[in-house]
């Protein structure tokens, strides 16, 4: 029997979003009707940038709301997209008149969804411009496969911070969307799980695993991975994700690096600290100079036990975008 | 060019009233059938969505207080984008196309209604990429819209013209439970939906049937051939 601190499940996400915005009391409010978290005060005159997707990945979405972030946030049932009318609400509420860039994981549901509201929010002259995350690269199957292509991970996080601080200085549409479509084009993911998570009222984790092996690839609801690998130290599961990532990103020697380190749910921050050392001797071994870190759970599973790792090349501009002051629950500086 | 006969292809002026309280009847009685086809070819959460399409179009109308056609099913549509699922949103933004049938205040003509018709399946297939023939909604809408649209240009009475849409509609939806999915709901199962029909084809049956009743042909639609 596994135990969890939830009252009614069904009602996890609105108790959820309520107990966020009650203890961000100065940054944050929430839409009760259509679920999603605005900033305090609305930002004027700039690109509103609104995201979301399924709950189950806290602090993302919600947790990103905030100056130099996120305008808006729509949350959907654990796992599953906020309606089209939910994401189509929570756009418009993220205008105030430079239009809108909508950042979106690469999900079915997610890109159907959004997509409708952008089309739909044309009628009330909202222009918007999607920006698609898919920085899996357990996901990659090659230019020429007709599937639904990589799906959105942790990068995500380094989208919202970066388009959300060009957005700040007063970047118009197009090139809030251009940058955001640059980071996702160049940052790419890879994630293991020693153990699955489990869905709020469940007994039972998503999948199991022998004690010896690791789910490497997995999704971030918990989908299977691309295989199962043997179970190893701390060093040793921090190289399988790094290596392929060095491999399909070929930066070359003397490349400034953006790390994210992301607990799935209830990875140990001492283990994360772990990972972030091996990594960073990984990527110096390499001759990659690893400058801004992200070390923590960002995108989480559920209670997943398991990490993620997100490399993305810096260049002066990002590197600056990533430095700007940021004030939300999840990320401030 | 023929000119259109306007007294003949009206629609009547309480049309979009009528058809949105036809559709609720309709989709409420049959969706416990729908949901079982659902649970037999698809992910089972049809009969579902169904309702809480319903409830919210209880919702809309209660608060908006629409009047005529376009307001009408304006608070239709939206009731469907705040569904959850594939179906929920495909079905919303059919409606919507269908709720700028004449862009005016009040009902459309049938020209103008197949229009809008031929308008909310290419929206359908844009999003939901599928192809007659892939056991999904399109299966159905397809063929209706044709035939709708060539029942109109002959001159045909609304009634009538709606008649051969639910006609091309079943005969779509029919043939639904012969072919294995490539898109949609019944992909993930495979062959196990073979023999069973697409709900959501199903569904359009309904719909058109419901635009026939509130057209001014027989008064209710009938459910129970769904299974």
């Amino acid at each position: 029997m596994r135990r969890q601190i939830v009252n009614d499940p069904d009602q996890i996400v609105p108790e959820a979003l309520e107990g966020l915005v009650l203890s961000h009391p100065q940054l944050l409010e929430l839409n009760v009707e259509h679920r999603y978290v605005t900033r305090k005060s609305r930002a004027s005159g700039k690109v509103g940038l609104v995201s979301g997707g399924g709950s189950g990945h806290e602090p993302l979405h919600a947790g990103f709301v905030g100056t130099g972030m996120l305008d808006v946030a729509v949350a959907g049932a654990i796992f599953a997209s906020p309606t089209a009318l939910q994401v189509l609400e929570a756009t418009q509420a993220a205008d105030s008149g430079r239009g809108v860039v909508q950042i979106v994981k690469n999900y079915t549901g997610d890109v159907l969804n959004f997509r409708i509201a952008g089309e739909i929010s044309e009628d009330s002259s909202v222009q918007t411009e999607m920006v698609l995350v898919d920085d899996d690269l357990a996901t990659d199957l090659g230019e020429e496969s007709a599937g639904p292509g990589r799906r959105g991970t942790a990068a995500t996080v380094i989208v919202e911070k970066i388009c959300g601080a060009a957005a700040e200085e007063g970047a118009d549409l197009q090139e809030v969307a251009e940058l955001g479509r640059r980071v996702a084009s160049r940052a790419r993911t890879m994630s293991l799980a020693l153990q699955a998570g489990t869905h709020p009222g469940d007994d039972e984790p998503q999948f199991e695993l022998p004690a010896d092996e690791v789910e490497f690839g997995v999704g971030i609801h918990g989908e299977r991975g691309r295989s199962r690998e043997s179970f190893r130290d701390a060093d040793g599961l921090t190289a399988l994700l790094t290596d392929p990532l060095l491999d399909a990103l070929e930066m070359p020697r003397g490349t400034e690096v953006l790390a994210i380190v992301n607990g799935l749910g209830s990875t140990y921050p001492i283990e994360l600290q772990l990972a972030a050392r091996a990594l960073h001797h990984r990527l110096a071994d390499r001759g990659l100079s690893p400058a801004r870190w992200l070390v923590g759970p960002y995108v989480t599973s559920l209670d997943m036990h398991g990490f993620s790792i997100t490399l993305m090349p810096l260049d002066d501009e990002l590197t600056r975008l990533w430095d700007a002051p940021v004030r939300t629950p999840g990320l401030t500086w | 060019m023929t000119s259109t006969d306007t007294s003949s292809s009206a629609l009547p002026a309480d049309f979009g009233e009528a058809w949105v309280a036809q559709m609720r009847t309709a989709l409420t009685a049959g969706a416990a059938a729908l949901g079982d086809l659902d649970r037999r070819a698809g992910d089972g959460d049809f009969g579902t969505n169904i309702r809480t399409a319903m409830k919210l179009v209880e919702k809309n109308l209660d608060e908006d207080s629409p009047s005529g056609y376009s307001a009408t099913l304006t608070s239709f549509y939206r009731a469907w984008l705040g569904v959850g699922g594939t179906s929920g949103p495909l079905f919303g933004m059919l409606f919507r196309d269908l709720s700028k049938a004449g862009e005016g205040s009040g009902a459309p003509t049938i020209t103008e209604f197949a229009e809008a018709l031929a308008n909310g399946l290419a929206t359908v297939q844009r999003y939901g990429e599928a192809e007659v023939g892939d056991k999904t909604m399109v299966d159905a809408l397809a063929p209706a819209a044709e035939a709708l649209t060539s029942a109109a240009q002959s001159g045909d009475d609304p009634v009538a013209a709606l008649g051969a849409a639910v006609d091309a509609a079943r005969g779509g939806a029919d043939a639904t439970a012969e072919t294995i999915a490539r898109r949609g709901r019944a992909s993930y199962v495979g062959d196990a939906a073979k023999g069973v029909m697409d709900p959501g084809a199903a569904a359009v049956v309904l719909i058109l049937a419901a635009a026939r009743s509130a057209a001014g042909g027989e008064e209710s639609v009938e459910t129970d051939w769904i299974g």
